[in-house]
Order: C-alpha cells, then structure tokens, then sequence
C-alpha cells in the first residue's frame, strides 16, 4: 500500500544554523537538507544566514559560496552554472529546478532546499538518477535506420522534418519533471516518466528514424506510458519550458491513429 | 547461504530492471475507453438531470410510466452501462496507482466485481420499470 509517512530512519530533524557574518545587511536564510551515508543519523535540515549583497543572484550562487566560504562539508551537483548541463537539479522553494537558473530574489521568505524527490539520496542534495538513465537508456535514444545513409553526406531532412523536434532536442535530462510526477513517484519502477518519455517521443517523430513502430510497440504498457495521469507538474517543472506532458499525449495519439 | 542475514536483496543492473518484462502490449484500449466513456456521459447526464427535474412532484405512477417509454428506458441503461463502465476503468487506475504488492491483484477484481454487479442492479432495474409498465396497462 501507499505510504502515508516516512519510515523511521527518514524523519527529518533540524540541524545546525550557521549565523549571518557581523555587519551583513541583506541576510536571507537558506534551509537546506543534510544526509551523509557515513553516519547512522537521520537527515537534518541546517540553516545558513547569507549575506546577499557578497554573492551573485542565483540560488546556486548562495549554495557555492557556502560550500566555499561557510561549510565545506556540503555536497550537491554542479558544472556549467548556465542551464545547459541539467547538474544542479535540486528541489528549491517546493520546486523542482535548476539552482543555476532560479534568481534567489523569486524566494519569498526562507530558501528551503532538498534534493530531488523521491530517489535515492548519496549524500546531502544528490539524488542517485542510475535508475532514471537505466529507463532512458531502454527506450534506445539513438537512430535506427536500416536503409544506408548516403554515401557522401548526412541523412538529409527537411525543414518541416526537423522543426518537428523543437521542444524535443533542448531536453538537457536533468530529471527535474520526471522526479516531480506523483505517479512516477508512485509507480517509478514500471512507469518511464514523462522525461525518458520525451526522449521517446523525440525519435518516434524523427523522419530519419525507421523503426517507429518499434518504438510504438515498446510503450504499449499499461505502465510504461499509460500511467501518465495528466497531472501535468512535468510541464510546470520543466527549467527549460518544454511540454513533456504534450509530447505523452501525443505518443498516446500515435498507438491510438496506429490501431483505427 | 544464510538468508536471514543482513543483506543486498536486488542486484540484478538498473537496465534489467527498466525493461522489466517488457512492454505488455495494452493499454491504448483502456485509455481510451476513459475518454469515450467520460464524453458520451456528458450528454446523457445532462439527458437524466433535465427529465428529473421535469419530474419533480411527479406521481410514483407517472414515473413508473416514464421509466417504461421505450426511448427513456434505452437512455436510462446506456446511462448506467456506461456510468458504472466509466466507473470500473477509472478505479482501476486509482487501484494501479495506490495498491501495491499482494493486494493489487485482489482489489482489482474486487472492483471489477462491485462496478459489474452494481451496473446490473440497475439495468435490470430499468427492465423492472418496463414490465411492470407493460403489466400496469393491462
């Protein structure tokens, strides 16, 4: 059945505040949540005092500086700091997103971070993905094509082909929809999630692809794609304003025009 | 090897896991027996709700005889087909979403059996609403 409250050992406990420096006149706190998998202890949440006007305006500004500055022992994700590498995916103000791309000025109140939900944590904001990339990784996101390309150059599409993948190929796969979806929370280990479900649906549509009956016939599952609800919180997650939600509704168009 | 010792219980690769047993090969049919059935309730509620209201104050007489006329008894049981229909599919999927292990199994029939028996208690309701019409008359 579903569980209504975390187990024992994932009852959150409040952790230690790392006060504001003296003379800081911007203070905004910072409500982030500590694990460490080297201790028996529950997680905690500890509190950092950050004096704004000494960092830049993102929320993976603040995070960078305490780690640098404030408290070393801090673990999270991070590489481009620009939105393109999908790293610092973190659930910040009850929203999944890139903590390179949300301004802390957006934050009212305290900033309150925790990890992606519902996986595995390796310590402190780090999810573990390995299952997310197994499940993109079953849906085989490379071109199949059994006829050869041309001899002296790529396989050619047209513009209306090719404009069928915007929306599609801007997906940097930093989970953030797919660990925001109740029914991937749910039933994660049967369902792909709507993010490995875009990705499908990037080469279902692809012209040069021609195994897309294949693919159609993979997603045929009760679970795998029809266990999308349209509860549609993919689409309001998503940090780069793409619609996975649409892109599941249209595959389930496609097994539908393929049985009529 | 001593299963009551603390250990790793799955090891099989993530990849394994994702694939699982493969894709079952349904499931566009149910999802689309939601939609049309969720559609077609839409007239024939509005349909119901329009005649109870003419109803109203109604005699137990006039409303046996209502219940009888040929065209209202046909709306009245594609109403309740596809009520309890809508019904069934749609708790199957809350069924799919909250009740995990043992019990998934177990509660769909439960639900398929409750919606299917409930439906024919009001199908052959209507029939009791036709026949006694039929022998009012007589």
């Amino acid at each position: 059945m579903v569980e209504f409250s975390l187990p024992r050992n994932s009852v959150v406990g409040k952790g230690k505040t790392y006060p504001a420096p003296a003379g800081a006149k911007n203070v905004k706190t910072f409500r982030v949540y500590r694990w460490s998998p080297d201790d028996d202890n529950n997680p905690v949440v500890d509190s950092y005092e950050i004096d704004l006007d000494h960092i830049g305006p993102m929320v993976l500004d603040a995070i960078i500086h305490i780690k640098n500055d404030v408290d070393p022992t801090l673990t999270f994700r991070r590489s481009c700091r620009e939105g393109i590498c999908g790293s610092c995916a973190m659930n910040i103000d009850g929203e999944n997103t890139l903590a390179c791309l949300k301004p802390i000025k957006d934050v009212k109140g305290d900033v309150r971070i925790n990890p992606l939900p519902h996986m595995p944590i390796v310590k402190d904001l780090v999810s573990n993905l390995d299952a997310a990339y197994a499940q993109l990784r079953s849906i085989e996101p490379w071109m199949k094509s059994d006829s050869a390309p041309p001899p002296d150059s790529e396989r050619r599409q047209s513009i209306e082909e090719r404009a069928k993948l915007d929306g599609m190929w801007e997906c940097i796969l930093c989970f953030c929809c797919t660990t925001s979806c109740p029914s991937y929370w749910w039933n994660g280990d049967r369902y792909l999630g709507p993010s490995v479900l875009l990705a499908a649906y990037r080469w279902i549509i692809d012209s040069r692809d021609e195994h897309t009956g294949d693919r159609l016939d993979e997603l045929e599952d009760t679970f795998k794609l029809y266990a999308c609800r349209t509860i549609m919180n993919c689409t309001q997650a998503c940090p780069k304003g793409l619609n996975p939600a649409k892109a599941i509704g249209q595959i389930k168009e496609l097994q539908l025009e393929r049985k009529g | 090897m001593d299963s009551s010792v603390s250990h790793i219980k799955v090891m099989r690769s993530q990849l394994g896991r994702a694939r699982g047993l493969g894709a079952g090969g349904s499931g566009t049919e149910h999802w689309w027996a939601e939609r049309v059935s969720a559609a077609t309730l839409l007239p024939l509620s509005a349909w119901f709700v329009i005649q109870i209201f003419r109803l109203k104050g109604a005699s137990h007489d006039t409303v046996v005889k209502w219940g009888g006329k040929p065209v209202n008894a046909t709306m009245l049981t594609a109403l309740i087909i596809t009520t309890f229909h809508h019904a069934g599919v749609g708790l199957q999927v809350i069924v799919d979403d909250y009740v995990h292990g043992k019990l998934h199994k177990p509660t769909r029939i439960l639900v398929k059996a409750a919606t299917a028996l409930i439906g024919l208690l009001g199908v052959f309701s209507v029939i009791k609403l036709v026949i006694s019409g039929v022998s009012r008359k007589s």
